[in-house]
């Protein structure tokens, strides 16, 4: 016997327009997920503008400021946050690179998601900023789980590409530091 | 006997499968599930591995490149996922099919490949199939895949395969598996169109609308069963006048499931995964899809062909015990299948 398809009435679904944030690690937390144990310290790195050129055009990827956040890890190893701009989605993410420079991990930091172009602003972008899982944040609301239209992680790629970049360009000959880091985490 | 570790939460997320992977494991103590979310996704990276069609040393490659006919020695995943792709394929009557990739290698959603070495046409003249000729782009074929013992297949025809339709799914189902042998009480993996749900507890999910961004739909609660939606809202593009995406009928290597966002409710993701593909090549049969966006029931399919369609999909969505909603660019939600147990109504979930 062939089944009948059960079929349930053509309805009307309720559309709602929301943002859409979640906060997964914080920077000490992605740190000790990727290096347990290790002491990291803050390595002030600025690119110069030829070092920007550089990068931009050997990971074709466009840099929004010379300055680096990056930790480097005792024992060797490097650590980087950074973000990424979608058409709507703005992510911060962490690479972390061991002593020969190889990608070791990524973790997606903070994901947004925003309609309406305001995502396209400093000020807006400045608000998550120093966020930690500590003081997690709501946009509109909390969506707990979307589905459909897979987003791709296309932009962050990209980043994981341009923090590469940088490491060879600024850090790949830089002496490896000693243990014992002064440098606040 | 020491105090019991207080039970935890722990939300991670990682760049995987070509979209953002979210873990969410509850229910242990907080090593427990650290360890656990880590080896999830060391799984879902090995499946990727596997799997990847662009990934020239995976297993997937290795047999897409084989000349038609050789034997290609696979990891025992890639081994189940293939016979995964099959059944669907069989029990679907070819509206999945895993043999599409050349479509989507000329609308120039999957890289060009090295040419595919075409074997003499005899091997497939003994084998009777009609619909496949090697003169044109072949859609439809997952038939001519075939298994030996000791973790062996080989393509009998000139083929080429893209498991995109049911890997990110498998991983999803992968992922799920580690995370319970570890120890994790409940959890959700989410692999942006494939989301799976286990253990005791209900959640709630949202729909993106198959055209506009930022517009959600509640679909209700999902409890211990696994969904997965299919829609073209970012895959979308136009080629030579003709409006493509990542959906293809493989029956006639036509674009299928514009303006539509199509969900499925089952057991397992990879299932949910490729029954969406499935009721995306049978929209316009059905009545359902096409360029009006117009929704009606199963009975609305015209003719004959729309009455075997129905019986298919009904037969199928029987079978798996699954349910489908068609979400049309209006709003317009039609309701398939059973109403099983795993899933909430929105009513409930709020």
């Amino acid at each position: 016997m062939r089944l009948a398809p059960v079929f349930t009435a053509t309805t009307a679904l309720v559309a709602s327009t929301s943002g859409y944030a979640t906060e997964y690690l914080s920077v000490e937390q992605a740190q000790q997920a990727m290096f347990p144990g290790a002491s990291l310290a803050v390595t002030p790195l600025k690119l110069t503008p030829e070092q920007v050129k550089v990068v931009v055009k050997k990971s074709g990827v466009g840099l929004r400021s010379p300055v680096v956040r990056v930790w480097a890890v005792s024992g060797g190893g490097w650590f980087f946050v950074d973000d990424v701009l979608g058409k709507h989605e703005f992510i911060t993410y962490a690479v972390g690179l061991d002593a020969t420079g190889t990608v070791r991990g990524v973790e997606i930091l903070t994901y947004r998601e925003a309609y309406g172009g305001q995502i396209n602003t400093p000020k807006w972008r400045a608000q998550f900023t120093g966020k930690t899982t500590a003081s997690p944040l709501l946009l509109d609301q909390d969506i707990a789980n979307i589905t459909g239209a897979t987003l791709s992680c296309r932009h962050v790629m990209e980043g994981v590409k341009r923090v590469l970049s940088i490491y060879e360009i600024a850090l790949a000959a830089t002496n490896l530091p000693d243990a014992a880091p002064s440098a606040a985490r | 006997m020491p105090p019991r570790p207080p039970l935890a939460e722990l939300r991670r997320a990682r760049p995987l499968l070509g979209t953002l992977v979210e873990i969410t494991a509850a229910g242990a103590s907080s090593a427990v599930l650290a360890r656990a979310v880590t080896r999830a996704f060391s799984t879902i990276e090995q499946v990727q591995g596997l799997l990847s069609f662009h990934d020239p040393a995976s297993d997937l490659t290795r047999l897409n490149q084989a000349a038609p006919g050789q034997w290609v020695q696979v990891h025992p995943l890639s081994w189940t996922v293939l016979r995964h792709a099959r059944a669907l394929a069989r029990v679907s009557d070819g509206r999945f099919d895993a043999a599409i990739a050349p479509r989507l290698q000329v609308w120039g959603l999957l890289p060009r490949t090295a040419a595919k070495r075409v074997a003499s046409n005899s091997l497939l003249a003994g084998r009777g199939r009609s619909r496949f000729s090697v003169s044109r782009v072949p859609a439809c074929g997952s038939a001519a895949l075939e298994f030996s013992a000791g973790s062996r297949v080989r393509l009998a025809a000139p083929l080429t395969l893209d498991l995109g339709g049911i890997a990110k799914g498998y991983a999803v189902d992968q992922a799920v598996a580690v995370l319970r042998r570890a120890g994790v009480m409940r959890g959700v993996v989410n692999a942006g169109g494939d989301l799976r749900v286990f253990g005791d507890v209900a959640v709630p999910v949202q729909v993106r609308h198959p055209e506009k961004t930022g517009v959600f739909f509640a679909l209700g609660g999902l409890r211990d069963c696994a969904l997965a939606t299919s829609a073209l809202t970012y895959s979308a593009r136009r080629w030579r006048g003709q409006d493509v995406g990542a959906l293809v009928d493989p029956r006639t290597g036509q674009p299928c499931g514009h303006g539509v966002s199509i969900t499925v409710w089952v057991r397992s993701a990879w299932l949910a995964d490729g029954l969406t593909k499935v009721l995306a090549s049978s929209l316009i049969e059905l009545g359902l899809g096409g360029e009006t966006g117009a929704t009606g029931s199963l009975a609305a399919g015209k003719g004959a062909a729309g009455r075997e369609a129905a019986a298919v999909v009904g037969e199928m969505l029987a079978r798996y015990e699954a349910r489908a909603v068609i979400i049309d660019a209006a709003g317009r939600a039609t309701w398939l299948g059973a109403v099983t147990h795993e899933f909430i109504a929105q009513a409930d979930v709020a």
